[in-house]
């Protein structure tokens, strides 16, 4: 699964998501892409699971691109732990997503294959996404 | 070729957010008109109008000839600002074409003959370096796309802009360099195994929640060993949970 190499810190605080996304809104790579339609903490469980299914339904064929890293370690505390005595350990990585955002490119894939596999993915992420398509 | 679209704006006296939100209140888009040495222009386009346009393709790449109450512009759209969520227009940018005509204008690529390239058959990837490409030619002789044939292409080919065959009057931007268009590249292979063999090596460490969940080895910062202390007094707090 995505997580980022080192950090400089292991904790972060929980922050909240506000807004539309300002940049990475439209297609860079791909012809066929995949945008989020609310905002969301997208694990990078989630996210591979996506990728699969994706790269599932296209037979590995063409490319794809991954708009998104997670890069926000969430803690959690044990199961039946008192309150207090400090944040919980880090336990996994998401990537903060604001509506708007694209988070899979997909090229050189017929685009009707491209349009199903990319709602496969879709519906293995938490939020509304919709599939976004090159207007030349 | 392209045929010049017709589109109908009305001017917007007052410029300005306030001015530009209540356009759009109102059920219209605003636009600007600039260049070609005359003073900017602030004006309205009806939504509807403009958003068959904009579906309808090749709205920058086009002339438009628009119609402020009367006084006709030629003019070609710059930009087209969208809603980052829902990808209508919310801004138009207009210049005015010079009067040599000549304009430089982005055209699409369109790779045609994919299944007579033995490249592609054999898994191979078309890798689009540039979906479009910048050229000068005259406002009403603006090529609808530039078609590239894959027939006989391999892997490990490219096709360059020398490639391109462009109708008389049309000249690149970048004249310097024979720039790549696409390539074709060779199938990835083994990607789907590196990211199970990710993924397993991350699940022990996610599922040992119990015994010390801050060692998942996830982080692992060079400055790990002055932070190690608060995850182990998380390992006592778990001590009362565990005698129940």
């Amino acid at each position: 699964m995505l997580q980022p190499k080192r950090t400089k810190f292991r904790k972060q605080f929980k922050g909240r998501i506000h807004g539309a996304a300002k940049s990475g809104t439209t297609l860079a790579y791909g012809e066929v892409g995949l945008k989020a339609m609310e905002p969301e903490r997208l694990s990078a469980r989630q996210i591979e699971a996506a990728r699969r299914a994706i790269a599932r339904h296209t037979k590995r064929a063409g490319r794809m691109w991954l708009r998104i890293f997670p890069d926000v370690p969430v803690s959690k505390k044990p199961a039946e732990v008192r309150m207090g005595s400090g944040k919980g350990s880090p336990e996994l990585w998401v990537a903060r997503v604001k509506p708007g955002r694209i988070i899979f490119e997909l090229g050189g894939v017929n685009q009707q294959v491209a349009k199903e596999a990319l709602i496969l993915g879709a519906a293995k992420l938490p939020i509304k996404c919709r599939v976004v398509t090159r207007i030349e | 070729m392209s045929e010049l679209i017709t589109l109908k704006a009305t001017a917007r006296p007052r410029a300005g957010k306030g001015a530009a939100r209540q356009a759009r209140r109102d059920g219209n888009v605003p636009a600007v008109i600039y260049g070609n040495q005359e003073t900017p222009e602030t004006i309205n386009l009806e939504y509807n109008e403009l958003w068959k346009q904009v579906l309808r393709g090749h709205f920058t790449s086009t002339a438009i000839e628009l119609d402020v109450q009367g006084t006709k512009h030629i003019v070609l759209a710059r930009d087209v600002q969208v809603d980052p969520v829902r990808d209508t227009p919310l801004h138009v940018d207009f210049q005015r074409v010079g009067k040599d005509g000549v304009i430089r204008v982005s055209i699409p690529m369109h790779f045609v003959n994919e299944t007579q390239s033995p490249g592609l058959k054999r898994g191979g990837v078309l890798n689009i370096v540039r979906h479009d490409v910048e050229v000068y030619c005259p406002y009403d002789k603006i090529p609808r796309y530039f078609e590239i044939s894959l027939e006989g292409m391999e892997i490990g080919r490219s096709i360059h802009i020398s490639a391109v065959t462009m109708p008389e009057g049309v000249s690149p931007v970048i004249k310097n360099r024979d720039f790549t268009i696409a390539t074709i590249a060779g199938a990835l292979k083994g990607e789907e195994e590196t990211t199970t063999t990710t993924a397993e090596a991350g699940a022990p460490a996610a599922d040992a929640k119990g015994a010390a969940p801050a060692a998942g080895g996830k982080a692992a910062p060079a400055a790990a060993a002055g932070k190690a202390a608060p995850a182990a007094k998380a390992a006592p707090a778990a001590k009362p949970a565990a005698k129940k």
